[in-house]
């Protein structure tokens, strides 16, 4: 459903210099001679989007944008311009916010990839992320003097925003490549530090751009849902992304059917699912999130189930939304409790706070008869997968190690992202459900079965 | 000698322990009661001289099971002592302190259970020494082979009987269903995991029943039974993990930081008072004898002193009926009376073994408790754990 709009001209990354920085390089040397040579490569006239930067200081706008701190988003912030469909004011108003985030965020990615060891920075892929990010800010800069105030530039900005969007739609698979192919040069515990924190600001800048283009084309100057290269559902339930009236147990069908087939198509079986608790429980929250979590815990769910031979049992899927007007607990004693430490991720401060903490929420248990996980697979479950890919050398070309054909295929489907087949699922999924303030948990019975509980805080009542 | 300068190292090390706690802490009446009992048990044991006959044993003997008895209600009381000192002193330290004090009082007793059944297998007529005693005889109280499915069955048995009784003919208790690998066995101590187990499928049926009571169609569809509690057991090389399911309507949100702990923050005087109300909780040894005699006139349990709680354990005899446990008072105790107590407590025993208790709540919906026990005596027993345990 991606439709494009006139694109604004702008400066394309960099083809990547073909120097090798992953397992066949034996030495540092042998890299640094490469290097070399890359240098007397014909050069273009943008530096900054060259492999080997070598930055102007002064002409770097960097280290300043990233000495600002980041704006604790609210989904308040969000919403607060109104129900579509906006009138011009508003929408305006939403502009010029959304603009007044998004270059901060983007420095502040810089920054984290710069602090990068060099090495890794410059591996190809790890290097093209890097230039988009650079190519985005200087596409925004020129933003920064002007307010945005009447509705020419609003489109214009627009535009720029579902380039942003689309630029950086790949970045995880290629990000994962990268540090995959980097894996001699920094340590799982690295990655994993500097993914967990990256994919959740990814999240939150996402989640901002695409709120402001639903809004757009869903507003009164601009109506056109269809045109928007972003989902944005003519329906009278939704803010922009948001759904205030999401129904889990019609996401949960829908994906089931989809993951359904792409078993029956791989190994003959179609897993039956059963969904119970209170299946019509509604509550506030963004439906792609939702899609991509639950894509990834029925495939968990399913594939366990079938190479278990268990595929006539149902996987069971419960619903138990959390009842309302509760008062929150009062923090008196030194107590705090604190999910288990191995289902939390690094969570940090780039979540967005609900709009209401009494925002009901809801909790999905998802429960197989799968076989369970081996006590050696459960402490790395929630890594990036490429700490499971073995030593032997090159990165082949479809599946990373991650031997799931279903993935593969699930991936090639999926039009959006190529997400799928990383083993990247659970721990991404991690970071979708704890940024609104959930989380997932997964109990393993070895011998038998899996249970997954995913709580998700409702994204707030709106009035 | 070894159990003799066991006993005698852990207890300096926790009237140590005791002494460094506040003040405030320390001169609580229960806790102080508490901290007399250690250092009497202390003292008695220090003027024990070496062991070296058969009658020095048996005065060994005589002193550990005149300890073991008077130490009956040092859980509970610890327990009203920490729940008094809500605010006086940092919550997790509270925590900390009972967790090691519970963990070191289990292997006291387990080392000086096991010496008494060891003098009395000694003792008895059948014995001889190098005779060599088949499976289904054990040695000493220790490991008893555990088959899942016939524990949970009796003290799903039990409890029901317990509420059922304390709510009456009218409410309906919901069924207990079990499934999964029914012949798992392991080694483990009956009466450790019959508390566990016990409390467990207590809290679910208890939530159980009295949403039931609550539901919104309860005068026009008055026969609808209760959702059943799904007890799964599953067996794997390593260990075996033991899932009670309930759908009783989840932890309320207000109570889960307290959930592990024994302290209860603003619901602290509350439990106070039912721990009052329970009986033989603030026991003394007058009616500790008194009952003790009760029960074993009645008929029920059988065989000698020592003996008599193995063998009600073993021919399947009710719990809670077995004075001589400590954890017996705690079992039977009337629903209505929430102590909070039950889930740390099972803690720390899971733990003790080298296991793990863990809770899920779908808040408004029901929980899920998973009780993992590690197959110990195997190959693969976890020395380490088992070590660190065994330190304190």
């Amino acid at each position: 459903m991606r439709r494009t709009i006139a694109r604004p001209l702008r400066f394309m990354p960099r083809a990547v210099q073909r120097f090798n920085c992953g397992p066949r390089a034996s030495s540092t040397l042998h890299h640094l001679k490469d290097a070399s040579v890359a240098h007397h490569r014909p050069q273009t006239h943008h530096h900054r989007d060259r492999d080997h930067e070598r930055r102007r200081p002064e002409s770097d706008v960097v280290p300043h944008l990233a000495r600002q701190p980041l704006h604790p988003l609210s989904l308040a912030d969000l919403v607060k311009h109104g129900r579509p469909p906006l009138g011009a004011e508003a929408l305006l108003a939403s502009a010029r916010f959304t603009l007044s985030l998004l270059p901060i965020r983007l420095a502040h990615r810089i920054q984290a990839l710069r602090n990068l060891p060099y090495i890794v920075v410059s591996n190809p892929n790890i290097s093209k992320i890097y230039n988009n990010y650079q190519a985005s800010l200087s596409t925004l800069l020129p933003w920064q003097g002007r307010t945005i105030s009447n509705l020419e530039d609003e489109i214009r900005f627009t535009e720029v925003l579902a380039e942003l969007v689309q630029t950086h739609t790949d970045t995880i698979p290629i990000l994962a490549r990268g540090f995959l192919e980097c894996r001699k040069y920094i340590s799982p515990a690295e990655v994993t530090r500097f993914l967990d924190e990256h994919l959740r600001a990814r999240i939150g800048t996402r989640l901002v751009a695409e709120q402001h283009i639903a809004l757009h084309f869903s507003s009164t100057p601009h109506f056109d849902p269809a045109a928007s290269p972003t989902p944005c559902p003519e329906h009278p339930s939704y803010i922009g992304v948001i759904d205030t009236a999401l129904r889990p147990a019609s996401t949960v069908d829908s994906c089931g059917g989809f993951v359904a087939d792409i078993c029956e198509l791989n190994y003959g079986v179609r897993p039956q699912w059963i969904v119970d608790g209170e299946p019509d429980t509604t509550f506030a929250f963004v439906p792609m999130h939702l899609e991509y979590i639950i894509t990834e815990l029925l495939k968990n769910a399913f594939r366990a189930t079938v190479e278990n031979g268990m595929s006539r049992e149902p996987v069971v899927i419960t619903i138990a939304p959390e009842p309302p007007e509760v008062k929150p607990p009062q923090q008196q004693g030194q107590v705090h409790l604190k999910p288990p430490k191995e289902s939390r991720g690094a969570f940090d401060r780039d979540a967005i706070a609900p709009l209401d903490d009494n925002a009901p929420g809801v909790t999905i248990r998802i429960r197989d008869r799968g076989g369970g996980i081996g006590s050696d697979v459960l402490p790395h479950i929630w890594s990036y997968s490429f700490t499971t890919f073995s030593e032997s050398d090159d990165v082949p070309g479809g599946s990373w190690g991650s031997d799931d054909a279903l993935s593969v295929i699930s991936a090639a489907n999926n039009g959006s992202s190529s997400i799928a087949g990383l083993g990247y699922g659970l721990p991404l999924s991690r970071a979708y459900a704890e940024y609104f303030g959930g989380g997932i948990a997964v109990q393993s019975l070895h011998g038998w079965g899996t249970d997954v509980y995913l709580r998700l805080k409702g994204v707030g009542k709106i009035e | 000698m070894y159990g003799l300068s066991c006993q005698q190292g852990k207890l300096a090390h926790r009237i140590r322990d005791m002494q460094q706690l506040p003040y405030v802490v320390v001169t609580n009446p229960h806790i102080n009661e508490v901290y007399d009992l250690y250092y009497n048990a202390f003292d008695t044991f220090r003027k024990v001289k070496d062991i070296k006959t058969l009658d020095d044993n048996d005065r060994f003997c005589k002193t550990i099971r005149s300890t073991l008895k008077a130490h009956l209600t040092v859980i509970p009381k610890l327990a009203m002592g920490i729940l008094q000192s809500n605010g006086l002193m940092d919550a997790a330290e509270l925590d900390k302190f009972m967790n090691t004090i519970l963990r070191s009082r289990i292997s006291r007793r387990v080392i000086a259970e096991q010496h008494l059944a060891l003098t009395d297998t000694f003792h008895a007529h059948w014995f001889s020494p190098g005779a060599k005693l088949s499976e289904s005889e054990f040695i000493g109280e220790v490991f008893l082979k555990c088959v899942g499915k016939d524990v949970v069955s009796r003290c799903a048995n039990a409890v029901r009987e317990i509420l059922q009784r304390a709510y009456g003919p009218d409410v309906t208790l919901p069924e207990i269903r079990i499934d999964g690998h029914l012949d798992a066995n392991f080694p483990y101590i009956l009466s450790h995991l019959e508390y566990i187990i016990g409390e467990l499928l207590r809290n679910s049926v208890q939530a159980v029943a009295e949403k039931h009571q609550r539901r919104a169609d309860k005068a026009t569809h008055p026969d609808k039974p209760p959702p059943p509690i799904e007890v799964t057991i599953c067996e794997s090389q390593q260990h075996v993990i033991i899932r009670i399911s309930d759908q009783g309507g989840g932890i309320p949100r207000e109570n889960l930081p307290y959930l592990w702990s024994f302290s209860k923050g603003p619901a602290s005087d509350k439990i106070l008072a039912n721990f009052g109300k329970v009986p033989k909780m603030a026991a003394t040894m007058q009616e500790l004898q008194v009952e003790d005699h009760e029960h074993r006139s009645s008929g029920s349990g059988s065989g000698s002193h020592g003996q008599s709680s193995h063998a009600s354990a073993r021919e399947g005899g009710e719990i809670g009926q077995d004075v001589n446990s400590s954890l017996a008072s705690l079992s039977s105790r009337p629903p209505n009376l929430r102590l909070g107590m039950g889930l740390p407590l099972s803690r720390v025993y899971a733990e003790y073994w080298a296991g793990s208790l863990a809770l899920h709540s779908l808040e408004g919906y029901g929980v899920d408790a998973f009780l993992q026990i590690s197959k110990l005596g195997n190959k693969n027993e976890q020395l380490t754990t088992r070590a660190s345990m065994d330190a304190v």
